[in-house]
């Protein structure tokens, strides 16, 4: 099979989204940036990482959550987004917020490939989570940056 | 036959040609949304459209037709139905150097079914001359076996004037 099938059976299909290019080490690295921001807030109940173009790499989620779906539809989002801003003030998107009756969803950059949704439990402070989010995005990207050098 | 500010949607597979085709009958730069591929989708493309693209063009009449283009992944699949929703009817784009290009017709006819049900498709096969599987016979063959009879045009993506061919053909069958 040649890599160009590979890649369109992965496209059409659901096996294969095992997120793009990253180790395992460098999976449960990234993980246990979701599980530290998880035991520092208690205002968010669950998060996804995943590359730029949608596909999930890691994720603590309260079961039930599809992570490839979170991962897609954020990409989806964070890219329309980055164009408003970008068309309206000529300017970067620091946070996309989803504000629901059940609770928010946030998501965010991590650096340049990577982004990260977070999900707030209802009644969480919106400060708190945001900031709590902001740094773990920020640990991110610097784990990319070590990753990449 | 329609107001002015209907819609029309690109689909198809991953590098068929979808963002490249509504940039090229766009009268301004199109929405998009493409980023950095990861992973295997790497070795193929550069970057992927992962929401949209968004463009429009202005008919002979003065009417505007918005254009939108879906991502290719399945794992975009919401945005098929959020893009679809009162469209006037699909574009499919299908790249013929895929390993299996009838498959995808199927894949994406099937996908779509519910809309081209109550609209109306043409399919675009692009990438002809390159490694080609299928001839432009097959793919009527294919649509002749599963009962739809629908406009196949050989067609380069880039192409303003392909573009506006198959455009033009999607507003005919409409009509009808």
């Amino acid at each position: 099979m040649t890599i160009v099938s590979e890649i369109i059976e992965m496209a059409s299909g659901e096996a294969g989204q095992q997120g793009g290019a990253v180790s395992e080490a460098a999976r449960q690295e990234l993980e246990g940036l979701l599980v530290l921001m998880l035991s520092d807030c208690d205002d968010i109940s669950g998060g996804v990482i995943s590359a730029s173009d949608g596909h999930a790499i890691a994720e603590r989620l309260q079961s039930g959550l599809d992570k490839h779906r979170f991962a897609a539809m954020s990409s989806a989002l964070l890219a329309l987004s980055d164009n408003v801003a970008r068309e309206t003030h000529d300017g970067g998107v620091k946070n996309v917020l989803i504000q629901s009756d059940s609770g928010n969803v946030l998501i965010l950059h991590a650096g340049n490939q990577r982004l990260l949704t977070v999900f707030c439990r209802a009644n969480a402070n919106l400060g708190m989570s945001l900031s709590h989010a902001s740094k773990c995005a920020a640990e991110i990207a610097e784990l990319n940056l070590n990753m990449d050098t | 036959m329609f107001q002015n500010g209907e819609k029309i949607i690109f689909s198809g597979p991953v590098g068929a040609g979808k963002t490249s085709a509504i940039a090229a009958i766009s009268d301004e730069p199109p929405v998009r949304t493409d980023v950095a591929t990861s992973g295997n989708e790497a070795a193929i493309k550069d970057t992927t459209t992962v929401a949209m693209d968004y463009s429009y063009i202005q008919l002979e009449d003065g009417k505007r037709v918005h254009l939108y283009g879906t991502p290719g992944q399945e794992r975009f699949n919401f945005m098929w139905r959020i893009l679809s929703r009162g469209g006037l009817g699909l574009v499919l784009l299908i790249n013929n150097d895929h390993p299996d290009p009838l498959g995808q017709l199927d894949y994406y006819l099937d996908a779509f079914a519910d809309f081209i049900n109550e609209t109306g498709v043409v399919v675009g096969i692009t990438r002809m001359g390159v490694e080609d599987k299928a001839s432009i016979a097959d793919y009527q063959q294919r649509l002749f076996d599963r009962g739809q009879i629908f406009p196949v045009f050989e067609v380069d993506g880039r192409s303003s004037e392909d573009v506006r061919i198959l455009v033009n053909a999607l507003l005919a069958v409409l009509e009808n």
